[in-house]
């Protein structure tokens, strides 16, 4: 067999490949057929994401707020010490609750956790209000929480 | 015509590469099946792994997360059967070499993220060399098997040497 065989083998498999691909996502409403697209795919690329340590650190060092975006019930239920809460749906009338931050200052949102995209969503409102430093914790709450860090109710 | 293992189940005619190859068709070939199957499943998830990479957009994320996994499960499953072989071994060298680049990158680039070959979970374990060095292992097997001039035994030949028998 040659190599000109194998590469049109290798191009009849990516054919498939894309055919069934597409095919897929279409039959299943999913990807670029979706109805809606989720807004991480959209926000994902201009957004940072953080990890456990890196939030930790943030946290040490003091320079930085907590933003939880998870209902009012969840806060109250318990999250990471110090934060502020404000939900999503809320955003309009909470955001005065970071009415005293400097612009610049580094936010860090967090949700409930992997599941939630609500972290994102509320990042990109920020990111829209002004806020130049906004990174989100992807693992949120629960990882946070698993971890044993500072909490409060 | 020879076919390998199955020639008449006549186990002393086997060419001892033929069954290496095989098995090693198969541990490839099955590896990429798994690995597509998450994927497959959740496209945006598997969009979003890409994204953390930072090196592309979410149109083309989303492209890859489209085309990429049933890439990944028509090779694999081609390569278990041993329909195109080589074809197979080829695009899943590019496949691997093109993914350990972009691990590399990320480790480079000091990204703490999770791999997104195998599952989409993000809290999954993060990249480190020892992936890399997983890539490159499979790296050599993929050339192994696409430069290899037995391409061991076919499935496919297994159904038609049957067929031709009862004839």
């Amino acid at each position: 067999m040659t190599m000109r065989q194998t590469f049109y083998e290798a191009l009849l498999l990516i054919a498939a490949a894309i055919i069934l691909g597409f095919a897929y996502t279409y039959a299943t409403k999913q990807g670029f057929f979706a109805k809606t697209q989720p807004a991480p795919a959209v926000a994902l690329a201009n957004i940072d994401m953080i990890s456990l340590d890196q939030a930790r650190g943030a946290f040490e060092s003091r320079q930085s707020v907590f933003v939880d975006a998870r209902h009012e019930f969840d806060f109250l239920a318990g999250h990471i010490q110090g934060a502020v809460n404000i939900p999503l749906k809320m955003y309009g009338t909470l955001q005065s609750r970071l009415g005293g931050v400097a612009k610049d200052k580094l936010l860090i949102v967090y949700c409930d956790g992997a599941e939630c995209n609500s972290s994102i969503e509320l990042s990109i409102k920020l990111l829209e209000s002004g806020f130049t430093n906004v990174k989100v914790f992807f693992g949120g709450w629960q990882e946070w929480k698993s971890a044993g860090l500072p909490t409060e109710q | 015509m020879h076919i390998g293992i199955f020639k008449n189940y006549d186990m002393k005619s086997i060419p001892s590469n033929s069954i290496v190859v095989l098995l090693a068709r198969i541990f490839l070939g099955g590896l990429f099946v798994v690995a597509s199957l998450d994927k497959i499943t959740d496209p945006q998830a598997f969009a979003n792994a890409i994204l953390q990479y930072k090196v592309v957009g979410p149109t083309f994320a989303m492209l890859t997360a489209t085309i990429l996994p049933s890439l990944e499960l028509l090779c694999g499953l081609s390569l278990i059967i041993g329909l195109y072989p080589r074809g197979c071994a080829l695009l899943l060298t590019v496949m691997l070499v093109g993914f350990t680049i972009l691990v590399a990158s990320a480790l480079f680039r000091g990204l703490d993220i999770s791999c997104g070959c195998f599952t989409q979970d993000p809290n999954a374990s993060k990249i480190n060399l020892q992936k890399i060095l997983e890539n490159c292992g499979l790296i050599i097997l993929s050339v192994w098997l696409l430069f290899n001039k037995n391409q061991g035994s076919s499935l496919l030949q297994l159904f038609t040497k049957r067929q031709d028998n009862s004839v």
